[in-house]
């Protein structure tokens, strides 16, 4: 290595030996690899914008990990955002954000990509770029700074981060990934101005460029009009879809860290998108069309993932994996491949059906971990509005089952803040609570496992871009703590019932920029300047200097969480093109107010609108809409 | 059967703990295809055992450890298979099979052999001229944290070598039986205090090079007898 290389090695070694959790930084997991980057024609600097447990644990960030590197022109490194010690510690000895493989400054890279998970972490993406000597503004970056790229599903709102983030890549990344690599590697080498790439890039379909565009407002702070800069840019970016899981890239091999990080095991993906429609859900929507891994090549992926991490657990992963068609087969067949190598399965918890039950009994058997339940909401009637298809009925028989199965733990999923809810609906979760605990006391004592445990949790309702209630204001902060307060009061007398909620402050910071715009970009950086970071950590955030931020800029929170947005509003993602349409959803949220459902689309297609792009849903068959 | 194996904890892994590298080990052993055994029970885990915990910051340049084998490997092959298996930063060198019925190999170590280089060039110096006055010492008082707290031990019949190499890096083997154990961390801070130093957040360099063990009263390297 060079000579500089080699400082910064001392350096960095000096700070973990004074950091916690030094492990973190250090690199050199099993199946990471330092390519040689002179030899590379593109570096991506791989960034999760979340500690080094979290991004870990993140099954998107290895696809494209795995799918960047497997091209023999391209070196792809990992950053992840630093604990605060370990932070401190980079600016006093000015050491810049180093990635894992090589050790290079972020500043290093033709291209750095952030995957954006949820609204929460977006000032480490500044902190991020600011510590790996990147210009955080777009406008501010010279020719031979990186290009920034963002994708994931906070992507379908980019407007808050528009003045930061050079290209935005839209839905399924597999491929569109290399698209950008290309195109950037090649303007790279051709020594165009930064804008020629720019206008390059908008090319691509699914590549939004908020440099190419401009937003007015009226006075009422609504949106104008969104204006191109540039006739060549579309007006509208269409998500990109990958039609066949089956030939889509999934990594053979992937990190398999030291430390234990949170989803420590094999994330097998059997399916993307989903079909049951809950209006609250926005990956549901987003990831449509539903397209389904075949047993063959799950079977081959588990069996190389297997061979090259030496992991012990197999975890199925999907929106709702009791859905995939072949459910019961693959488990079997899993369990049959893997039973000399001791691997266990860890199931959708909400299909421990009878097919399932013996074998799972046989392999499961050391671990009954809590099961999980999410009902959502505590009435019918709000599981109608907001068309969650689970009945009381439906989860008492499960719950009664899994109490029969030995289990004693139970986790019970609850959102508070959804639209139309009263007291009844709150009433509604204490009493189905009750039901559960009673379920529990009718198995025979010397059947059950010893030890009820309920734990109930409520997090409060965000309205999403792409879902039914986008246009829906969110519950104020007086109304969610008395709903919480409520609640806690309620649960108290039931026994074995454990009542927990997140922090509201968190949801409306959150509502604001899932449906900000453009504007909110200002207060992000002032917020960033004031010392906001990891917020998405309770005994990190600062919800004083966030609300200083939006007075400073001028702008009110309340604009963006809750007013309710009517129907012919110009929304800040309208120019894009997720698949399901504008109409769609209104008739959605026009059904909700009557809490009329609407049946999985598997049975019949709704005409989401994926339909209109050919052979890419398979449900979808003309003439049912 | 069993099999021992030596193996190096390198430079870019000094920070991962214990557990860690366990954890590492027993995937690696996994991904060998390996013939290995695993426990009886509820919850069967690979039959593994290492012969000393690392402490964390330490480069091992011979750490051992013992596998349980359903059916018999060649040494070579198990060496070759583990490595195909093993990050860069952590390699076996050398293998070789177990008597059977033999102790654990956590029973048989008695000692370690050291190198520590404090990083700070005039500090090191200082340590090295001292080191003769400190071994005159009869009583060398240490702190020794243990579970309920911190105890005071005398560490001078634990120290059975030390001297500065040319640079003033110290060589050194500490005892490391279950009652008298001594770490370089408590050697160095008596070093240092010996040099009128209060303040131990000191920067040094770390490597455990040899695990001994005990053959008719006489150290040997853990490796050759057990
Ligand atoms: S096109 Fe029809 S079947 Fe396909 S996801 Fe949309 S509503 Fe469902």
């Amino acid at each position: 290595m060079d000579l500089y290389a080699d400082r910064i090695d001392d350096r960095i070694e000096a700070m973990l030996e004074k950091v916690q959790k030094a492990s973190r930084y250090t690199g050199g997991e099993m199946n990471t690899q330092v390519k040689p980057w002179d030899k590379a024609r593109l570096h991506y600097g791989f960034c999760f914008p979340d500690t080094y447990e979290v991004g870990m644990s993140h099954l998107g960030m290895k696809i494209l990990y795995g799918l960047v590197n497997a091209q023999e022109d391209s070196v792809c490194e990992r950053f992840f955002m630093p604990w605060t010690d370990m932070k401190a510690l980079m600016e006093e000895e000015q050491v810049p954000l180093f990635s894992m493989e090589s050790r290079r400054p972020l500043c290093d890279f033709d291209m750095i990509g952030f995957t954006l998970q949820y609204e929460m972490s977006y000032t480490n993406i500044l902190a991020m770029m600011d510590l790996g000597r990147v210009h955080l503004l777009s406008r501010d970056r010279e020719r031979d700074e990186p290009i920034v790229v963002a994708g994931g599903p906070c992507a379908f709102n980019p407007e808050p981060l528009a003045d930061f983030i050079d290209a935005f890549m839209l839905g399924d990344g597999e491929e569109v990934t290399l698209d950008v690599t290309r195109t950037i590697r090649d303007w790279k080498e051709s020594g165009e101005p930064r804008m020629e790439c720019m206008k390059a890039l908008s090319q691509i379909p699914g590549v939004y460029v908020p440099s190419l565009y401009e937003t007015d407002y009226h006075e009422d702070g609504t949106i104008r009009e969104m204006r191109r800069l540039w006739d060549g840019a579309p007006e509208k970016v269409r998500k990109c879809v990958v039609t066949d899981l089956n030939t889509a890239y999934y990594p053979m091999e992937i990190p398999v860290p030291y430390t234990e990080i949170i989803h420590d095991r094999i994330m097998l993906e059997i399916m993307r998108g989903c079909t049951r429609g809950c209006r609250f859900c926005q990956a549901g929507l987003l990831y449509r069309p539903v397209r389904e891994r075949s047993l063959d090549r799950l079977m081959e992926l588990a069996v190389s993932l297997e061979k090259s991490t030496g992991y012990e657990d197999i975890s199925l992963s999907s929106l709702s994996s009791g859905d995939y068609t072949c459910l019961a087969e693959l488990i079997r067949d899993l369990l049959r491949r893997f039973k000399q190598e001791h691997v266990s399965i860890s199931l959708p918890s909400l299909r421990i059906d009878s097919i399932l039950k013996e074998s799972l009994e046989e392999t499961q058997k050391e671990r009954k971990t809590s099961l999980t339940f999410a009902p959502e909401a505590g009435t019918q009637r709000l599981r109608d509005v907001i068309n969650k298809g689970v009945t009381e009925s439906d989860l008492i028989e499960k719950v009664t089952d899994a109490f029969q199965g030995g289990w004693s733990s139970v986790k019970l999923y609850f959102m508070i803040g959804l639209p139309t809810e009263t007291c009844e609906d709150l009433d509604g979760m204490a009493d189905l609570c009750q039901k559960v605990n009673r379920c529990y006391f009718t198995v025979p004592k010397d059947q059950r496992a010893k030890g009820l445990r309920i734990t109930a949790s409520a997090s409060s309702f965000v309205p999403k871009p792409f879902t039914p209630f986008q246009w829906v204001p969110q519950d104020t902060q007086e109304m969610l703590r008395e709903k919480q307060q409520y609640l806690k009061e309620k649960m108290k007398t039931i026994k074995g019932v454990n009542f927990n909620y997140h922090e509201s402050k968190t949801s409306y910071l959150e509502a604001c920029f899932a449906r900000g715009d453009r504007r909110l970009g200002r207060v992000l950086l002032r917020a960033y300047q004031k010392g906001c970071i990891l917020d998405g950590w309770n005994e990190l955030f600062r919800f004083d200097l966030w609300m200083e931020a939006f007075e400073e800029e001028g702008l009110d929170p309340a604009f963006y969480a809750f007013r309710a947005r009517s129907r012919d509003e110009i929304l800040p993602w309208d120019f894009i093109d997720a698949g399901v349409t504008k109409e769609f959803l209104w008739r959605e949220y026009e059904k909700s107010q009557n809490a009329v459902v609407t049946p999985d689309c598997r049975k019949g297609c709704q005409g989401c609108g994926i339909h209109k792009w050919k052979g890419v849903c398979s449900y979808a068959h003309a003439g049912t809409v | 059967m069993r099999m021992l194996a030596l193996f190096e904890k390198g430079e870019r892994l000094r920070h991962i703990g214990h557990l860690d590298i366990m954890r590492a080990m027993q995937r690696a052993l996994r991904r060998s295809s390996l013939p290995v055994s695993y426990s009886k029970g509820f919850n069967p885990h690979i039959l593994l055992g290492f012969a000393s915990a690392m402490p964390v910051g330490a480069v091992g340049k011979c750490e051992l450890m013992e596998v349980e084998l359903d059916s018999d490997v060649d040494a070579g092959e198990f060496e070759k298979r583990m490595n195909e298996a093993l990050p860069e930063d952590l390699k076996v060198f050398s293998c070789r099979p177990l008597p059977p019925h033999g102790p654990a190999l956590m029973a048989q170590v008695c000692a370690a052999s050291w190198h520590l280089k404090i990083l700070d060039d005039d500090l090191r110096r200082r340590v090295q001229e001292s080191i003769p006055s400190f071994l005159e010492k009869d009583e060398i008082p240490a702190m020794k944290k243990t579970k309920s707290g911190e105890k005071e031990v005398n560490i001078r019949p634990m120290i059975l070598h030390l001297e500065a190499e040319e640079d003033g890096t110290l060589d050194m083997t500490l005892q490391m039986e279950e009652s008298q154990s001594c770490k370089p961390s408590m050697l160095l801070e008596s070093l240092l205090r010996h040099n009128g130093i209060q303040d131990f957040s000191v920067r040094y360099a770390l490597t455990r090079d040899h695990l001994l063990g005990r053959h008719h009263d006489t150290l040997c390297y853990l490796e050759d007898i057990a």
